[in-house]
């Protein structure tokens, strides 16, 4: 192989190595690389980067590494921008139809008003393309990190990454938010278009921003289960599998055993079956991201309208019989509600139709995706690290010997 | 001359598998060390504890000073890995899959640009600086993987199996190049299974079977050790008549366990002395009067001695 010669010694000209450090030979083809002095870690003694500076020097390092490769590779040529282009296109021919619909369906309808014509439209139209989002996120997200891991190990990648002093907190968390970086962008990308809904009125700048963040913590919570999927399992089709199975386990699985949990409590003059009585948790549908945005469109409600209807069916706090309860004052301060609607914790909150409190049950959702994404990225790095610290059988006594090297 | 890998009782059981058995080994500093055995021999096993990417069973190495198991982080810096098998990232150029590892080893932006340059002409990739990886010859694919183990600069450099599925003439270069990283100062931990590779290129050697090393050191060292023997190929002037008494004199001389006469009228000797021995033979066959054009020793056969020790599994050298 022609080498390029250079004269200069090979090792010791800078500090980054002892000067008792094997030369080249006279003659010897000797290529530049090395003189350079980049060393970040050769001749590096035990020690010598511990600290918390050094640590998330590192720990930013690798995000910006693996952040970097997965954009070049997603964003390279024209392929990433075409499809962006094509999806607001059709968001937006989305949007002018369902304006359409609304506006037809306004004309043939003979309560409301003129006045407020233009507000329900606009409700009408951001609930449309809320859902569709959150459809969007649902398929996406898992879709796009459940090759993560597992694609390197596919790839025989992953040995060469997990050597570099990359964490694997940091491989992880990086993996996940540049696999959901596009989605991110046709999230924020649409941004604009949602914003037309402010020429027809009737919804507000923070109901905007309450929809995306669902939508955000719903794809970051999407993103991890398949990350963990990917990273429990070796091959990517296996995972992708897994993740939407578990991503129908968690929205719609749970949501049916929360119906049929309802249906059940019912039974027999509403002593319910067996075990199942009373109302079923909430909890059950927080993971379903559609209660959550229906949350979001209930906030914008005025009349009794779909969504809060929708909500009030999972929500604890909301009273049927098709009233609000009327918050009153105590001697103490706190506003309480008219004996008879005992579950309806309104402190504070402003009362929607159906007697479902704005804002009650999408923080949770949000909460609740975010806190599942962090158990799974916790379980992802455990999964990647090559030699785990947490074992089942260190956990559960098996002690393994250990001899130092003398 | 100080060991720079360094490990001890190193054991390796994978669900009642035995694949590293109590290993020692010691590899000192600006070695090429080979790690010769047979496939299933536990080579893998070994680099890849000593790589950080299997948790040792029992017993503990240390690379540079840092241990596998406490301070992983800290072997990882000063060490480049190159496994047998990989793979190469698609959708990436040449210059950004080496720029990528920089960015993991969190070298700085000025210094990147440079030392990516560099480390292509080093492996001789210049040309193909915005190439895709993916469209690299399998022989360009290992050098380029080399490379990316060189990027921080290490002093330790574990390769398995580096020339496997590699041609005659990428052997050749990969070769070279290792030849020149030990001129730069690194020490180099190699696994094959090929022996003539190992043969030509490491300047000690350790056999491996069954998860213990049986013998190491260097080849010519274990040679002695093991009494193996060497060849010494001779040759004399003159002719038939000659030829044959000069046969006869050295069948004759201490330490001589063969003798033949080749084709090419080169008198081969099997020859079980040291050094000084030799050189007495020679001493006495000029004063004897053969007229002798050369003496020399053949190079060690590793593929004879590794034969020899693994069927004689001779207790684990210290």
């Amino acid at each position: 192989m022609d080498r390029p010669v250079d004269e200069r010694p090979a090792a010791g000209v800078d500090g980054d190595l002892p000067a008792d450090e094997p030369q080249a030979g006279a003659g010897m083809v000797v290529a530049p690389v090395l003189v350079a002095g980049q060393a970040a870690g050769g001749r590096r003694r035990p020690g010598g980067r511990s600290g918390f500076r050094p640590a998330l020097a590192g720990a930013f390092a690798g995000l910006s590494a693996v952040g970097v490769k997965e954009l070049r590779g997603r964003m390279r040529g024209r392929r990433a921008f075409v499809i962006l282009t094509v999806y607001l296109v059709l968001l937006g021919a989305f949007a002018w139809m369902m304006e359409l619909i609304l506006e037809q369906q306004y004309a043939r309808g003979a309560a409301g008003s003129a006045a407020i014509a233009s507000a329900q439209i606009g409700r009408g139209v951001f609930g449309a393309l809320m859902m569709l989002e959150t459809l969007l996120v649902v398929a996406l997200a898992p879709a796009f990190t459940a090759g993560a891991i597992s694609l390197e190990r596919e790839k025989q990648t992953l040995d060469m990454l997990v050597t570099t002093p990359i964490s694997s907190v940091a491989i992880v968390i990086a993996k996940l938010f540049s696999a959901l970086t596009y989605l991110f962008i046709l999230i924020l990308a649409s941004i604009p278009l949602t914003a037309l809904v402010f020429v027809f009125g009737g919804v507000a700048p923070d109901d905007v921003v309450r929809g995306y963040a669902v939508l955000l913590a719903t794809a970051i919570g999407l993103g991890a289960v398949g990350l963990f999927f990917s990273a429990l399992m070796k091959r990517t089709q296996a995972a992708t599998i897994a993740t939407y199975f578990g991503v129908l386990f968690v929205t719609l699985g749970a949501f049916f055993v929360f119906f049929f949990w309802n249906e059940m409590s019912t039974a027999g003059n509403g002593r319910g079956i067996g075990p199942i009585k009373g109302r079923p948790p909430e909890a059950l549908a927080w993971l379903n991201p559609y209660f959550a945005q229906a949350d979001v469109m209930c906030g914008v409600e005025d009349g009794f309208g779909d969504w809060c209807g929708r909500v009030a069916f999972v929500s604890q706090r909301p009273v049927f019989g098709g009233i609000a309860p009327f918050p009153t004052v105590e001697p103490g301060g706190q506003p309480a509600i008219e004996p008879g609607f005992p579950d309806v914790g309104v402190v504070g909150g402003e009362v929607q139709p159906f007697g479902v409190v704005r804002d009650s049950f999408w923080p949770k959702s949000a909460i609740a995706w975010l806190g599942l994404a962090a158990v799974l990225i916790v379980a992802s790095v455990q999964l990647v690290t090559p030699t785990r610290r947490w074992r089942p059988s260190r956990l559960f006594g098996r002690r393994s010997t250990r001899r130092a090297v003398s | 001359m100080t060991a720079i890998v360094t490990a001890r009782g190193l054991v390796k059981r994978y669900d009642g598998t035995l694949a590293v058995a109590g290993l020692d080994l010691d590899v000192p500093e600006g070695e090429i060390f080979g790690l010769v055995g047979p496939n299933g021999a536990g080579k893998t096993t070994i680099l890849r504890i000593l790589a950080t990417l299997l948790e040792p069973t029992a017993g503990d190495a240390e690379i540079a000073g840092a241990s596998v198991r406490r301070n992983p982080g800290d072997v990882r810096r000063v060490l480049g890995f190159m496994p047998d098998v990989f793979g190469v990232y698609d959708d990436m150029k040449v210059w950004e899959y080496l720029d990528f590892f920089a960015r993991c080893y969190g070298i700085p932006a000025p210094r990147r640009r440079q030392m990516i340059g560099d480390l292509l002409e080093l492996v001789d990739l210049g040309d193909k600086r915005d190439s895709y990886v993916q469209g690299l010859s399998r022989g360009m694919q290992q050098r380029l993987c080399l490379a990316h183990t060189l990027v921080h600069d290490p002093s330790v450099l574990l390769l398995d199996e580096p020339a496997s599925g590699l041609d005659p003439r990428a052997r050749v270069e990969l070769r070279e190049l290792l030849r020149e990283l030990r001129a730069l100062g690194k020490t180099i931990l190699i696994s094959s299974h090929i022996l003539p590779e190992l043969e030509e290129l490491c300047t000690s050697v350790a056999i491996v079977d069954r998860g213990q090393v049986l013998a190491h050191g260097r080849v010519a060292d274990i040679e002695q050790r093991l009494r193996v023997g060497a060849v010494l190929r001779v040759r004399v002037l003159g002719d038939l008549t000659e030829l044959e008494a000069a046969r006869a004199h050295f069948a004759a001389a201490p330490f001589v366990a063969s003798s033949a006469v080749l084709d090419d009228g080169t008198i081969e000797l099997g020859f079980r002395g040291d050094e000084e021995a030799s050189a007495r033979l020679l001493g006495s066959a000029v004063a004897a009067g053969v007229r002798i054009a050369s003496f020399a020793r053949a190079a060690s056969d590793l593929e004879e001695l590794f034969l020899q020790v693994t069927a004689r599994a001779v207790e684990p050298a210290a």
